[in-house]
């Protein structure tokens, strides 16, 4: 045995992710669960990072490990944390194991015909995608390869997954969305467990959050504006401004937030930035080119024929950034008021 | 071993898809089956992240020669009279290696894939939990057979 192809660090957090999986699934109380279940994803994002999938891993960061955890917070936060079974279900559930166990053992009896872990030549590596690290360079002059495929040359591809998000955003106001106006019924006391205390109250986490805002979406323009260099883009970078203003709601009050940003003026932005993404290549039309073909642009942007595709990803990540911000915060806001946008986590 | 060891990735894919299976089968409460689901999703990630991989590659992203290196370059042999002043356009283009070493970047294509996937990953999970909210408004508990006792009354 010459040299393993393996990656020892890797395997050791393979093995500590199945742990935290299965001890954020097999936890009575739902907002243990939840914490858990962000530290898994954390360690996911580390084993991201360890694979060289760094978009993927701040991505991660961002989306698993932070906006994600904070949803299902906000939806035990509004109703109840307790996960005991009335039945105990026994049958039922080692039922469950023996169907899961069977699809395990049906999809590991493929296991000898997989390329081994890291193989540059295996089929998924040696096939179409050197086309796109071999060619990035010369046709957009963007370094990031992650960026330029995800902008340019799967540009469709990523205005519909910005627009699947919008439409979840749609669909989730639909779902819990109360008008309070025409509401008859008073607001019940919904929240079932109170916290112990009101962290709205703490001067130390308010001046700290107060502080802390700011940076955050500095450091998200530039997540957003600098995509094309380093690990980042529209969707890493409008998670975090998203987060931003969910840290505010957090710290301070629904109310407070709620004072700039109406919920119409959500609704609207989370529209527009599907709206630029459709009219970047919409321009691209009039000026005779394809749909998204941001080559057709160069008249009107600086620089050569490359840097029209350099300017046209730049505008495309605009757009995917302001979408995810504001759909994050409103699914955020909606899901912790109970849909009445009015008090609540 | 030999069978194992170069594979294990695919089968922590296959535990991390057979719990999240089991979960959102087995467990009751709707909360549960959500982060089931979410763990479900993250094998599938996974799965793509690690065929993605390479050993001894580095991150997707071209790495940059020195500019002054690349600049130097273009005039060092003519030594006499010094050429005009190069485009920056045309040198920026040139600081990076064209075309770069296929096998020392991981794959980029897998990962761009997974990336939007984690982001509409988020969304659903937004869905799921909306959902379970108002069943919960309706029926006060996240418990299915509770859920179901409370239908059939």
């Amino acid at each position: 045995m010459a040299e393993l192809p393996i990656w020892q660090y890797d395997t050791l957090f393979l093995i500590t992710v199945v742990l935290f999986g299965v001890t954020a699934l097999t936890m009575q109380n739902l907002m243990s669960a939840a914490i858990v279940f962000g530290a898994y994803s954390f360690l996911m994002c580390l084993i991201w990072t360890a694979m060289g999938a760094v978009d993927v891993a701040f991505t991660e960061a961002a989306v698993g490990a932070g906006v994600s955890t904070v949803f299902i917070v906000a939806t035990i936060y509004n109703t109840g944390a307790s996960a005991k079974p009335r039945k105990p279900r026994v049958g039922f559930k080692l039922f469950a194991g023996a169907v899961a166990v069977a699809t395990g053992a049906f999809l590991l009896s493929a296991l000898p015909d997989f390329p081994a872990w890291g193989d540059p030549q295996s089929p998924v590596n040696s096939t179409v995608a050197p086309y796109y690290i071999e060619n990035t360079i010369r046709d957009a002059h963007v370094p990031n390869i992650v960026t330029t495929v995800l902008a340019d040359y799967r540009g469709f591809d990523t205005l519909l997954e910005t627009a699947v998000v919008f439409i979840a955003c749609i669909a989730i106001y639909s779902i819990l969305r109360v008008d309070s106006a025409k509401s008859t019924v008073d607001e019940p006391d919904i929240i079932a467990a109170p916290p112990a205390y009101d962290p709205t109250d703490s001067l130390i986490i308010r001046q700290a959050s107060r502080i802390m805002v700011p940076f955050m979406q500095i450091f998200a323009l530039y997540v957003i504006a600098h995509g094309h260099y380093s690990p980042g883009g529209g969707f890493q970078g409008g998670v975090i401004l998203g987060a931003s203003v969910i840290l505010l709601c957090i710290s301070f009050d629904l109310k407070f937030v709620l004072r700039q940003w109406t919920e119409k003026k959500i609704m609207l932005l989370t529209a527009l930035g599907v709206l630029i993404y459709a009219a970047v290549g919409v321009a691209c039309m009039f000026m005779g080119g394809d749909y998204l073909n941001y080559n057709a642009l160069d008249p009107v942007l600086p620089g050569d024929m490359a840097y029209a595709r350099y300017y046209g990803i730049l505008l495309v990540e605009i757009g995917v950034g302001v979408t995810v911000m504001f759909s994050m915060i409103g699914i955020y806001i909606i899901l912790a008021s109970n849909g009445r946008f009015k008090r609540g986590l | 071993m030999e069978e194992i060891v170069p594979k294990f990735n695919y089968i922590v894919v296959v535990i991390l898809m057979m719990t999240g299976l089991w979960s959102m089968l087995a467990q009751s409460n709707l909360i549960k089956k959500c982060i089931g689901m979410a763990i479900f999703q993250t094998g599938i990630i996974l799965f793509f992240i690690s065929i993605g991989a390479k050993n001894n590659a580095s991150i997707p992203i071209v790495a940059k020669e020195p500019l002054g290196q690349v600049l130097g370059q273009a005039h060092a042999p003519e030594g006499s009279q010094p050429p005009a002043k190069p485009e920056l356009a045309a040198a920026k283009a040139k600081v990076y290696p064209d075309p770069p070493d296929v096998n020392k970047l991981t794959n980029p294509l897998t990962q761009i894939l997974m990336l939007t996937a984690i982001v509409v990953g988020v969304a659903t999970l937004g869905v799921g939990l909306a959902l379970a909210q108002k069943v919960y408004q309706q029926h006060n508990s996240f418990d299915e057979d509770e859920i179901l006792e409370n239908q059939t009354k």
